[in-house]
């Protein structure tokens, strides 16, 4: 089977409910920030929710952006790894370099109602074999290997929040 | 205890992910290592999604601190080029006799020597390296002459506009109390003229006279002092007052 090129997508959802430092770390600072920028495109303080900014005020879809900044540092402690998702052998194995950070709501006057998402996008994979539920797949080498080199594995099962971003097609 | 709590956190954390991410915590007992206490997480019964998921066995780490230095920075360049330019802003209490204003939070944002900006492309859905998304951007916190300092670069410029440099002053609690720009000293001899709008030029550059935001700047108090050279670099100092 000729093997395909992908990168994984995990949406990773932090709201009130988040129990570990990290996830609420960011629950917290993104909030602070959010309430912080809000208040450049809320200044005759007439709106309470991020969907109402959104629906009355232009240039509202930069907060996603702006309150990104407080991931920032986040981010940088995770090293290189997509947290949560691990492979056959419980190890986290993704790799990242791009992210993309949305407030999916949040509200000025009520914290419990804020919740954010953080998009991890994976570095290109090589997609081997599905075995039953279990993708195989290895990082893609920045070469090609030579013929009957051998290659490190990961065995990993589809979840919810985690995808398949994007198919490259090998030109 | 702290430390207790967290390796429990990571390990029922992560056994437990897509639970959690279905946005209700769960966890099972029977996974819960012995040793560690069982109480005080969020409650839930195990909706069993998890069971074919094989159990993190890794070594604890990284351990999360809090980083509020993620956005709190002076070196706000992340790699982009240009004339060094320190950036030193001094905030006063306009509603104190203009006494210097200590622990303001002083956010700052500029366009890079082309006159772009760090910000989501396009649509805003696109997805972006986490290690420069934020360059030109800075957050700091008044020390107690009210004065704050940032490095970066002489900013750039675009059609329309200016030079300038955005600014967002907050209280210590993140109130905000003022939100303004920054703009350039003009003619002969200025640091704008040393510059010269990099590798754009000048032509078709907004002076402030015609910039909608400093035009009716006519006592030119939005312009700070700009001193220094494109050789050991530029510093620039203006002071601000805000009612606190």
């Amino acid at each position: 089977m000729l093997a395909r090129t992908i990168t994984l997508h995990y949406r990773k959802i932090i709201d009130a409910s988040a129990a570990r430092p990290w996830d609420k770390l960011v629950f917290d600072d993104t909030y602070t920030e959010f309430r912080m920028q809000a208040q450049y495109f809320n200044q005759q303080n007439q709106f309470r929710t991020f969907g109402e900014l959104r629906q009355h005020v232009p240039g509202t879809e930069q907060l996603h952006f702006l309150v990104s900044a407080a991931v920032r540092g986040y981010l940088q402690q995770l090293n290189g790894w997509i947290p949560d998702i691990l492979d056959n052998l419980g190890r986290l194995f993704l790799k990242f370099n791009t992210f993309q950070f949305e407030i999916i709501n949040s509200d000025l006057l009520d914290k419990s109602r804020h919740q954010v998402a953080i998009n991890f996008y994976s570095d290109p994979l090589l997609w081997h074999d599905t075995l039953g539920s279990y993708l195989l797949v290895s990082a893609k080498p920045a070469e090609a290997p030579t013929a009957g080199a051998e290659v490190l594995t990961n065995l990993f099962q589809l979840q919810p929040y985690l995808s398949i971003h994007a198919l490259h097609t090998e030109g | 205890m702290e430390r207790k709590n967290f390796l429990k956190s990571l390990l029922v954390g992560a056994i437990s992910t897509p639970a959690v991410l279905a946005a209700c915590s769960k966890e099972s007992d029977s996974v819960t290592p012995s040793g560690t206490t069982t109480t005080g997480t969020t409650g839930g019964t195990s909706t069993g999604s998890n069971s074919c998921t094989v159990a993190p066995t890794e070594t604890e780490g990284p351990f999360p601190t809090k980083a509020p230095a993620s956005y709190v920075r002076s070196d706000i360049t992340d790699g982009r080029t240009g004339y060094k330019l320190t950036v030193n802003i001094t905030v006063t209490n306009s509603s104190s006799s203009c006494a210097a204003l200590a622990g303001a939070l002083v956010d700052i944002w500029h366009c890079d020597a082309e006159g772009n900006y760090s910000e989501y492309g396009g649509s805003g859905m696109q997805s972006v390296n986490y290690a420069s998304v934020h360059f030109l951007r800075g957050r700091q916190t008044t020390n107690a002459n009210g004065l704050v300092s940032f490095t970066s670069i002489f900013p750039g410029w675009y059609s329309g506009r200016a030079t300038h440099i955005h600014v967002h002053v907050y209280s210590a609690s993140g109130t905000s109390l003022k939100v303004t720009q920054i703009a350039f000293p003009e003619g002969s001899g200025t640091a704008l003229a040393a510059v010269g709008g990099y590798a754009k030029g000048m032509t078709g550059y907004t002076y402030n006279k015609s910039d909608n935001v400093f035009s009716d700047d006519t006592a030119g108090v939005e312009i700070a002092t700009v001193t220094g050279n494109t050789t050991d670099g530029f510093t620039l100092a203006i002071s601000l007052g805000v009612p606190a």
